[in-house]
């Protein structure tokens, strides 16, 4: 199964649209959508499966979004399913932080340096504050807010807004500095779970 | 080896009304008195009351009025932030035609923080973007005014009582109205006078200051006293059975920074306006001088009068310490500087074996015997590039560096407890001290005015190496 996988490494699908940077470091097979800006120096890795990020999200530097092994996992064991990671719409990945959570919906928002772990599920509105670690096996409801040393919740009214002027900013501004990486023509029709 | 520098490593002791030992930078020095002073020996004066947010000043009174909380500025009821006003925009009706909209700047509070808004609690939106925001009024406001209105009456009548009596016990000749307006003098100008302090047995002596004037006329005040009911409100049938959504229910603490209301759930907390905070001014109990005075503006760092300790005391330092071993001698190389202009001459001494204020020793230490010799602090040097080189004819044994008003020197350590976690050891510092403050009197020779007397002064100093080596 993983042999397979491995063949289609090095295949980045990028959307028309999406300005993702050629600083930005994508390893596996990454699927980015449409309206999505991904700044230099943020790395996206799919090491044990795919990775599908849907559209209007934006992923800051130093951001982390990594599909990998399970700790007790050996890459060469042989019956690993490569599961793959999908991350909705409008989601904001705020510098320095490390998500490696499979199933992320949409308009959340990860503020710095926070922590998800592997087997969180975030459905959507969630804002995990900075410097937050969520590392438990849990599907986090709906308009949380994690903030505070002691990651202390509470839920909000309403979801966080999407980004959209600071994405159409950011998408007219980032190619005039940066190189952009090449987008794949045709529909950018996602596998959405 | 960040951590020797810590301050708590070196401590002095200040000898007040209770021992204190700490570190230099916390003590204050009383030069009048020519004695260290620290917090707890030195009485406290609120100087000007400012917001923290917007460095707003409020004079006293108005603090008063308002509960010591700004006017303008939000605390975030969740996480106790500073709160923001944002703008969004609304499509509103146009008051004159009813079907065209236009965009209208509606205003909320939110947490840059927590990212709690005003609407989590249900307020409205306001227009303005300032001055719109109402605390909830407190279901028992009418009845806590009309107890404190009671209570000032009757503080007011005990003090007048009780005055009356003393005056009539010291001064049998006076006429009461004279007495009378002298009580209300010497209130007027509130707990400052030492006169005022001293008296310890006057118990509702702070609502006093709120009382009456004498013109008033005294109206009797009465209250119906509180009902004690049998009947409590019976707990809600599935209070054990449901189960508790925590985001939804308060902490403690925020439950308590709004005493009025203690609400429950989240969903009732609502923005409290901001504490406001205090400059104080501090001021030797023993001779009324002044310590410390910050400037009265908000904006401002500075002080009028700032007499530290670390400006009239050698301060020292730890600078290495060798891997310390149970009853062997180590060397322990310190660090003495000198914060005034003048050449300071110190000497150490180890304290005696009965020495009361040397219980936390747990190490025997050897200092050197000759007096050590500070230069002066010299603020233009460190630009001078033809500085003469100071001529001290050092000792190698006792002084490792010398480097413009400090200078480094070693002392013996010998450790004295076993499996010790932190090696302690104390010694006396003698150094000399030259009043500038005080007045020069004219000398009986004439001629040029002589330079302040020296006066030696002793301190005890405590040093904490750390843990024996392994």
């Amino acid at each position: 199964m993983l042999e397979k996988y491995n063949k289609y490494k090095n295949v980045a699908k990028i959307a028309a649209g999406a300005v993702v940077c050629v600083e930005s470091e994508i390893r596996g097979d990454v699927t980015i959508g449409a309206r999505t800006v991904v700044h230099p120096k943020a790395r996206i890795i799919a090491e044990a499966g795919p990775i599908i990020i849907g559209e209007g999200n934006l992923i800051e530097e130093q951001a982390l979004i990594i599909n990998s092994y399970p700790e007790n996992i050996l890459p060469d064991t042989d019956g690993v399913e490569p599961k793959a990671m999908t991350i909705g719409t409008n989601n904001v990945f705020e510098v320095g932080c490390v998500s490696q959570a499979l199933k992320i919906g949409d308009n959340n928002v990860i503020e710095s340096k926070a922590d998800l772990g592997r087997n969180v599920i975030l459905t959507s509105g969630c804002i995990i504050g900075a410097c937050c670690q969520i590392n438990t096996c849990e599907v986090v409801p709906e308009n949380t807010v994690v903030y505070g040393s002691n990651s202390m919740r509470r839920t909000q009214n309403e979801k966080p807004q999407p980004q959209t002027l600071q994405l159409d900013f950011l998408m007219k501004i980032l190619p005039n500095y940066h190189h952009v990486k090449k987008t794949v023509k045709g529909s950018g029709a996602l596998l959405r779970n | 080896m960040a951590s020797l520098l810590q301050p708590n490593r070196v401590v002095y002791l200040v000898r007040g009304e209770k021992k204190i030992r700490a570190p230099l930078s916390q003590l204050y020095f009383c030069r009048y008195c020519s004695e260290l002073r620290s917090l707890e020996c030195v009485s406290h004066e609120v100087d000007s009351h400012y917001c923290p947010s917007c460095l707003e000043n409020m004079p006293s009174a108005e603090a008063k009025l308002k509960k010591n909380r700004c006017a303008n500025c939000f605390d975030c009821p969740c996480c106790m932030h500073t709160l923001s006003t944002r703008a969004t925009n609304i499509p509103a009706p146009v008051p004159d035609d009813p079907t065209k909209t236009t965009m209208k700047k509606a205003y909320y509070l939110a947490c840059g923080f927590c990212r709690w808004t005003s609407r989590d609690v249900g307020m409205a939106d306001k227009s303005v973007a300032s001055g719109g925001w109402q605390e909830p009024e407190n279901p028992h406001a009418q009845r806590i005014n009309k107890l404190i209105e009671y209570y000032q009456q009757l503080a007011h009548r005990e003090k007048q009582e009780r005055d009356r009596k003393k005056m009539a016990r010291r001064r049998q000749c006076m006429p009461l109205a004279f007495s009378q307006h002298t009580i209300h003098v010497v209130e007027k100008y509130g707990l400052g006078t030492r006169l005022q302090r001293q008296r310890p047995g006057a118990p509702l002596s702070n609502l006093a200051g709120l009382s009456l004037k004498e013109g008033e006329d005294q109206k009797e005040i009465s209250i119906e006293p509180a009902q004690a009911l049998d009947e409590v409100e019976p707990l809600p049938e599935d209070f054990y059975t449901r189960p508790v959504s925590l985001p939804e229910v308060t902490t403690l603490r925020q439950r308590l920074l709004q005493p009025d209301f203690q609400p429950a759930g989240a969903s009732q907390l609502h923005p409290r306006h901001k504490h406001l905070l205090m400059k104080r001014s501090l001021r030797c109990r023993k001779c009324e001088h002044n310590l410390s005075k910050p400037e009265f503006n908000p904006t401002s760092i500075k002080f009028k009068i700032q007499l530290v300790a670390v400006s009239y005391i050698p301060e020292v330092r730890i600078m290495s310490i060798p891997n310390l071993r149970y009853m062997k001698e180590s060397q322990v190389l310190l660090t003495l500087t000198n914060p005034v202009e003048n050449v300071a001459h110190v000497s150490l001494a180890i304290c005696e074996d009965d020495d009361p204020d040397g219980i936390n020793r747990t190490a025997q230490i050897l200092v050197p015997n000759t007096e050590l010799v500070l230069a002066g602090k010299d603020a233009a040097a460190e630009y001078d590039e033809l500085a003469e080189p100071q001529d001290f004819q050092d000792d190698p044994d006792v002084v490792a560096f010398r480097k413009s008003n400090k200078i480094g020197f070693f002392i013996k350590v010998i450790p004295q407890k076993e499996e010790d976690t932190d090696v302690t050891v104390a010694f006396k510092m003698r150094h000399d001290f030259r009043n500038l403050a005080a007045p020069i009197r004219p000398s009986e020779e004439g001629g040029d005015a002589p330079a302040a007397e020296a006066i030696w002064l002793t301190h005890h100093v405590e040093l904490r190496l750390g843990p024996l080596a392994p």
